[in-house]
């Protein structure tokens, strides 16, 4: 290229501002990117509720997800929600035999954790993920047996409201 | 500075090319993937000494004389949210139930009023809805003959009161009003034209009433000042729950906790 060659100094792109910039933006990005990924994830066809909360989720230790066909614990199924529809409602104390296996193992070894040193106490952390449309009676039932365990610090997950 | 003589000193060139190349591509994804996560969480924070959270003993006998608690309960069944405490009931808020749908397809959007046992069609296609294009459930509040109560909004979306907390729906130019922000917020009314008349969301007044009670015992300071119970049937859906509850965050209600009504 010709132009290349001239002594005359060539009008070049100031790209050291824009570098600046773009180098700002990335790091606060990868910030925010890591501290909020992977926290929550949520499970197929579960609509969260909107809500005006605009606590973020902190570091969890136990994921409970009522979707419309299957409960999970930490994404894994355990239960289909119909199952958990058919106990009786008059019972007054009612709880879901699985979902209790399934959280008593998950506590058994938060248990475990503690012995070994890994955690200071049993804080019984949940977050309990539940599909808008679930009805309140199946949300009243999983909330009994969490409590039952001994999961009773629990948080809802909800989306936020876009303003 | 020297720098700034006559003479230009040619800088050694960097080759920027491959590193704007990347910068390039990591802003949009990272952009896209920051704005994703929008989850957040309600702390419900339950009464320790209960062990199990779920109270089932609303309808039950609270023990009587327990010192001066309050024991205020937001009741909501699927006609009526009221309010309770250990004295007695506010005034039930009767509502009528209107469903914002988003089509997925074409993402239209329509509201209808919620009736049981009807299938909601596609306002031009005359598709069936699913459940899950359900995106908002409104709450209008309605007098004993099944009427919407309208009221007025600001362009903010919040419910005017007047002094005492009641809902204004006629303003003139002048007049002072109090918008259902917490606190409330007086608003002087310029042009009456600013404000909308909607139908009044059965959420907004329950904030309100919520409001009015926290004001009513800020001096007595009864031990659970900050907690709220919310008592549901077992039919409501799991969304009006979580509009109660931030109803009752937003009146400064932060320690929630469930129960269940007996049917």
């Amino acid at each position: 290229m010709a132009r290349g060659r001239k002594k005359v100094p060539e009008a070049s792109l100031m790209l050291t501002s824009m570098m600046d910039m773009f180098t700002i933006i990335l790091c606060f990005l990868l910030k925010s990117y890591s501290s909020e990924g992977t926290l929550l994830t949520n499970a197929d066809n579960l609509v969260l509720p909107n809500s005006a909360s605009k606590k973020k989720p902190q570091e969890v230790n136990l994921q409970v997800a009522v979707s419309p066909d299957m409960v999970l614990v930490d994404n894994k199924p355990v239960t289909p929600t119909e199952d958990v529809k058919r106990i009786p409602q008059e019972q007054s104390d009612p709880e879901v035999p699985k979902l209790k296996e399934a959280l008593q193992k998950a506590y058994a070894q938060e248990e475990e954790m503690v012995r070994l040193g890994a955690l200071n106490r049993v804080e019984g952390k949940v977050v309990i993920q539940v599909d808008k449309n679930m009805s309140f009676d199946v949300l009243y039932k999983v909330m009994n047996t969490c409590g039952k365990v001994g999961y009773n610090a629990m948080n809802f997950a909800v989306m936020g409201r876009e303003e | 500075m020297k720098v700034g003589g006559g003479k230009r000193i040619a800088a050694p060139d960097q080759d920027m090319k491959p590193f704007m190349n990347l910068l390039v591509v990591l802003v949009p994804m990272l952009l896209l993937s920051a704005e994703f996560a929008k989850i957040a969480i309600i702390d419900l924070k339950l009464p320790e000494n209960r062990g199990s959270q779920t109270n089932t003993a609303v309808t039950a006998q609270p023990d009587e004389d327990k010192s001066n608690k309050l024991l205020l309960t937001a009741i909501i069944t699927d006609s009526v949210v009221t309010l309770g405490a250990k004295g007695g009931f506010l005034p039930s808020i009767f509502y009528k139930e209107y469903h914002k749908y988003v089509a997925k397809d074409d993402n239209t959007e329509f509201t209808v009023e919620y009736k049981p046992n009807d299938k909601v069609k596609h306002p031009k296609s005359g598709r069936e809805m699913s459940v899950h294009e359900r995106y908002d459930i409104f709450l209008y509040s309605t007098d004993e003959n099944r009427n919407i109560i309208k009221t007025l909004y600001n362009k903010y979306s919040e419910m005017l009161t007047d002094l005492e907390g009641n809902p204004v729906a006629q303003v003139k130019a002048g007049d002072t009003v109090y918008a259902l922000s917490n606190p409330r917020r007086v608003v002087v009314v310029r042009d009456p034209a600013e404000f909308e008349l909607r139908p009044m969301s059965a959420y907004d007044e329950m904030k309100n009433r919520l409001m009015k009670v926290k004001e009513r015992f800020r001096e007595a300071q009864p031990e659970d000042f900050d907690d709220i119970i919310i008592a549901a049937e077992n039919e409501v859906l799991y969304d009006k729950i979580v509009q109660i509850m931030d109803a009752a965050r937003g009146a400064e209600y932060p320690n929630i906790s469930i129960a269940k009504l007996r049917s």
